[in-house]
């Protein structure tokens, strides 16, 4: 009996440890594939830092969206949130106001939309999934009702910076960005009594609040920053594009929502890592913009995202599934 | 959960439902912009309304059996669409397929996509909002295979579907949803598949236990939303008079407002046909107003955005989620 039991454990852990080396691993392979098939416009500088750059604004969210669906919550208004991000900033921009200024009053707005949100779920309490899409409306609808439908030019040294600045030349700077938000949210859901809390409020919340988690106030901080991180990628889009339209960030919802969840995050909380989120983006922006390089019509591509999000989430359920069938 | 158990006498048990509030709102607002507006109260105007409305009814007959039953139809929208394009492909000129075998095959379409969501969402057991997020995604791409062949129907019985007024004044189309809704109302009170709809919405768990074969209950609650999202693809192109890959783009928004409006409980088990035809006329009032206002077009998506979320607010304050402590 005893011996059987150890080797049970021996085995769990090395599942554990395997599903986001797994995931490099099957990122390295896709990666040399489409080199290889994709030559030579695949691997090359002109594809690779617009790839990365794009893959920074996703993954900052991501990272970000991760600890809101870690504790049971999602927000699917990031798109229009990225909408409206851009058109702000470049009607800001236009009215001729600083940079900085620009990017603090974006930033603010993400705030503001995040604490929408929270409220919303935890004090009106409305299904998180419903609301959001809701307010996806709302806040791209006042996106176009701002531009009139137009895409407005956004050009300015500090947001030109954010998107396409270089530091020391090499490092684009959006990857800054992307790094900073994975090492604090590494830091915070690894490492603090903050990402425990979360944790514990998806694994059950109801034993959270009986043990004294301010459940309520966990999830609505997690929507807070959900939409700071979704105006900070808006901002890098803008950048990135040099101008502001509402159709920015349309259906990046689904792709940020499927790589989170293809990194082992669960539908319904408790379980995910923020390294496996960085994974997910990696492999599906990879894909994607190996898609736009093959050539490949837009809605062909949209159709492989939802297929993908179904196969994803179909995966993890049947694994789920197995996994209770053993025990 | 308690109050469902309790019981009234079927006048009192109408009352307890949101469906007189919504009555009352709607006289408010027939009121409101008869008094704004001198075009509002014209025949032409109500007409219009009335035809306008037939696509998101129809959409709206299906979605309510699904949210009773407790799940969740996004794609609604893109079934409609693709099931539009391929029947209005069908009718183009040196294809020509007979009228009814195109209305089969777009019917076939409809219940297809619902038979793939309702498994996919049993069977593999993903969240239904999920899935059909997906579908909706996967089946819109679908629709685009078409898109260059630019398909118009010149089929005269066709157009007719959506567009004959009887008696001049009376659009077919509302003919056609108020026999889904009164059919669909039978079924709900007096057939099994019915009941146990709404055993399911109540309580899944219960449902299981007590025998309900919840799983194929589901499936056909998938496969009727098909069935009507199909339909109203017939009624748009017949409507439209063409065959578009963006057709139904964003219904389901539109939709899920009515049909929560209509007091379609978000979770299911309870909510009325009723209801759901007075919201209906609400929003389909509110949109017409919007127009007839000359409210910009980009502000009406706020608008419209912003009823969803006033409607699942009041949802959830109705039913006292809020005093959930976590």
């Amino acid at each position: 009996m005893v011996e059987i039991k150890t080797v049970e454990v021996s085995q769990k852990k090395k599942t554990r440890l395997n599903n986001t080396v797994i995931l490099f691993i099957i990122l390295v392979v896709m990666f040399a594939l489409f080199s290889y098939v994709g030559r030579p416009f695949f691997f090359s500088k002109l594809n690779l830092i617009p790839m990365v750059s794009n893959l920074s604004f996703v993954g900052i969210i991501a990272a970000v969206l991760t600890m809101v669906m870690v504790s049971g919550e999602i927000d699917f208004s990031i798109g229009g949130n990225i909408g409206l991000t851009a058109c702000l900033t470049a009607l800001l921009l236009e009215r001729g106001l600083p940079g900085w200024l620009v990017v603090i009053i974006a930033i603010a707005g993400g705030f503001a939309m995040g604490a929408f949100n929270g409220m919303l779920v935890t004090v009106v309490g409305v299904n998180s999934i419903i609301a959001t899409i809701g307010t996806m409306f709302i806040w791209r609808g006042i996106g176009y009702t701002l531009t009139n439908g137009e895409s407005i030019l956004a050009l300015n040294p500090v947001i030109d910076y954010i998107g396409r600045g270089m530091v020391f030349q090499v490092i684009p700077f959006p990857i800054i960005l992307l790094v900073v938000t994975f090492v604090i949210t590494y830091v915070i859901m690894n490492h603090s009594k903050w990402g425990r809390r979360i944790y514990a409020i998806g694994a059950n919340p109801l034993a959270s609040f009986l043990s004294g988690i301010n459940v309520k106030k966990v999830k609505f901080i997690g929507f807070l920053f959900c939409g700071a991180a979704a105006a900070l990628g808006g901002l890098v889009l803008t950048s990135l594009s040099a101008v502001g339209m509402p159709q920015h960030g349309q259906g990046q919802e689904l792709v940020i929502i499927s790589a989170i969840i293809l990194g082992g995050t669960a539908l319904g909380g408790g379980r995910g890592q923020i390294l496996g989120t960085l994974a997910g983006v990696l492999i599906l922006s990879v894909l994607y913009n190996f898609l736009t390089i093959m050539n490949i019509y837009y809605f062909y591509i949209q159709m492989v995202q939802g297929s993908v999000l179904i196969l994803v989430v179909s995966t993890y359920e049947i694994r789920q599934a197995v996994a209770r069938r053993r025990t | 959960m308690e109050k469902a158990v309790k019981k009234y006498s079927g006048f009192l048990n109408f009352l307890r439902t949101p469906t007189p509030t919504l009555i009352g709102i709607y006289i408010v607002m027939m009121l409101l912009f008869s008094l704004t507006s001198d075009k509002f109260l014209t025949i032409q105007n109500i007409k219009g309304i009335f035809n306008n409305f037939a696509v998101f009814g129809i959409l709206a007959a299906g979605v309510t059996v699904v949210m009773i039953g407790g799940g969740f139809d996004l794609a609604i929208g893109s079934t409609a669409g693709l099931a539009g394009i391929v029947s209005s492909v069908l009718l183009m000129k040196g294809i020509e397929i007979p009228t009814p075998y195109v209305f089969i095959i777009a019917i076939l379409i409809g219940c297809l996509v619902g038979l793939i969501n309702g498994l996919i969402i049993t069977k593999v057991g993903i969240n239904p909002i999920i899935t059909t997020l997906g579908t909706l995604a996967i089946f819109r791409g679908v629709c685009y295979f078409w898109a260059d062949l630019n398909p118009r129907v010149y089929n005269l019985f066709v157009q007719s579907i959506g567009r004959i007024y009887l008696g001049n004044v009376f659009p077919i189309t509302t003919l056609y949803i108020i026999i889904a809704f009164v059919v669909l109302t039978l079924i709900f009170k007096f057939t099994r598949f019915g009941r146990d709809l709404f055993t399911i919405g109540g309580n899944e768990t219960l449902a299981r236990l007590a025998g309900i074969p919840v799983d194929r209950i589901k499936i056909l609650s998938y496969v009727i939303s098909g069935f009507f999202a199909a339909i109203a693809g017939l009624l748009l192109i017949s409507q439209l008079g063409s065959g578009r890959p963006e057709y139904g783009n964003g219904a389901e928004l539109e939709v899920l407002t009515i049909v929560v409006l209509g007091g379609v409980v978000v979770g299911g088990g309870r909510g009325n046909y009723l209801g759901v035809f007075i919201a209906l006329m609400i929003i389909q009032t509110i949109t017409n107003g919007m127009v007839l206002l000359d409210v910009p077009v980009y502000l009406r998506m706020v608008v419209k955005g912003a009823l969803l979320v006033l409607v699942i607010a009041i949802d959830a304050i109705r039913n006292k989620r809020h005093l959930q402590l976590y």
